[in-house]
């Protein structure tokens, strides 16, 4: 990791944290520049940027409208090549987009014309060819179950709420069983009740998998990065955006909504990242 | 064909100014060519029904697949949709809605040039019912048989609007 983005963490208590960060390598980004042709001629989205990211770590990319962090997942997920460096998955450079990385979209990308159900099928039956007809409703079913969809696996998306809409495309990146997770501002359309219990249910599905899967987010809400991070890696405004600093979060799992507002570590973290995202507090600054 | 010249810029750039030629010529100006080509009045009439109600399901399935979200792309990139998963899955029920649009826009079509079709071909059809009764000085019959063109020509387009709800998904 580059050591100047990143700050020691101020408590010493969370072995944990320490735990994680001894782990090896899922994903490497290595100096990667990613730079768009437009008619007013090359704008570079991201610029150099490094990052190391463990096994079963979640990280949380944060930064104001525009700044990139869409761009950098995607050249994660192999859908944005990059421009310049490489990102290894893994241990094999990303070349394009893989059955080891599971991507939920941020407004779902659920296809309109097939059921809950047939979504998940799909997905499953593109990426596990080898597996029987048998087998993969298995998966499909398990997943359904598993986030609570399986009374709902006829309906067509559109008869679905958000939140619900969410799940199931939570649960299509789920059934494709990655190593690597890859959420793109994924609560970003839910009310902010479903979205807390989202949060729970994404840690719970974590948790249940042994913690293994490496989970990348991209979102704009501080509270959500804290509550769900190992670190949270803040960009500065684009163009050419850039990392701007990476806050540990040690803070212990699992973590409870309710009383982590009040742990004086969480506020600690609160702050600086507001400090890091916002100059002006106030309209009289 | 339409699939194809959607989903590619290249296919649209080279066929796009041969369909906007020929899509405009009448179906009467067709008629010799069919006779050249088929030596009879029957094959060329199919031939001129053809040509002329081709046009509009071809652009209309054109600008459906081109039309597809970029969501719904990025879904069978990042799952890894093989090409022909990609056509069935995501492409064809994509721009269904726009071809059946395309197929009511060509059967009117379609069903105004088979009357004036028979007309030129002759020996059978409501077309050729008109004309002959037109020669007898009938009237009546004329005016029925416009009727029930017209009737026809309503219900083949209310039985493409109702596939049309059938396969919306919305």
């Amino acid at each position: 990791m580059n050591s100047n983005h990143h700050i020691s963490a101020p408590i010493d208590s969370a072995s944990e944290f320490h735990k994680i960060q001894s782990r090896p390598a899922s994903i490497a980004i290595k100096d990667i520049t990613v730079s768009f042709k437009t008619p007013k001629g090359i704008f570079t989205a991201i610029k150099n940027i490094d990052l190391t990211i463990k096994k079963g770590e979640i990280i949380s990319l944060i930064g104001h409208s525009g700044c990139g962090k869409s761009t950098l997942l995607g050249t994660i997920s192999g859908m944005t090549p990059p421009t310049n460096g490489q990102v290894i998955v893994n241990d094999a450079l990303v070349k394009g987009p893989g059955p080891d990385r599971g991507i939920v979209f941020q407004n779902y990308s659920l296809l309109p014309w097939l059921t809950v159900y047939k979504n998940i099928y799909e997905a499953v039956d593109a990426v596990f060819k080898l597996k029987t007809k048998a087998e993969k409703q298995e998966i499909v079913e398990e997943n359904l179950q598993m986030v609570n969809l399986w009374a709902h696996k006829d309906k067509l998306p559109s008869q679905l709420s958000g939140g619900m809409k969410q799940r199931v495309a939570i649960a299509r990146a789920f059934a494709i069983n990655p190593s690597i997770l890859l959420l793109d501002e994924p609560f970003g359309a839910l009310d902010a009740l479903t979205k807390g219990t989202m949060h729970i249910e994404l840690l719970k599905l974590w948790n249940l998998d042994n913690r293994n899967k490496t989970i990348v987010m991209v979102t704009h809400d501080i509270e959500e990065a804290i509550f769900l991070s190992d670190r949270v890696v803040v960009m500065n405004n684009g163009p050419e955006a850039t990392i701007k600093e990476i806050v540990d979060v040690p803070l212990e799992r699992p973590r409870n909504k309710k009383q982590i507002v009040h742990d004086p570590a969480y506020m600690e973290i609160h702050d600086r990242l507001m400090g890091l995202l916002f100059d002006k507090f106030s309209i009289e600054d | 064909m339409g699939l194809l010249i959607g989903s590619s810029k290249t296919a649209f750039r080279l066929i796009n100014p041969i369909v906007q030629v020929l899509r405009p010529v009448s179906p009467l100006a067709w008629f010799p060519l069919g006779l050249l080509a088929f030596k009879a009045a029957e094959g060329a009439t199919i031939f001129i029904i053809f040509i002329t109600s081709l046009w509009p399901t071809l652009i209309n399935t054109a600008f459906g697949v081109a039309s597809i979200p970029q969501d719904h792309k990025n879904v069978a990139k990042a799952f890894g949709f093989s090409k022909w998963k990609y056509i069935v899955k995501v492409i064809f029920p994509f721009a269904l809605p726009h071809i059946i649009t395309g197929l009511r826009l060509s059967i009117g079509v379609a069903w105004m040039v088979i009357v004036a079709g028979e007309m030129l071909s002759g020996g059978v059809g409501i077309g050729f019912f008109v004309w002959d009764s037109w020669n007898a000085l009938s009237l009546e019959k004329i005016l029925s048989a416009i009727l029930i063109i017209g009737v026809v020509g309503l219900l083949l387009d209310k039985g493409f609007d109702w596939l049309q709800k059938r396969f919306s998904y919305a």
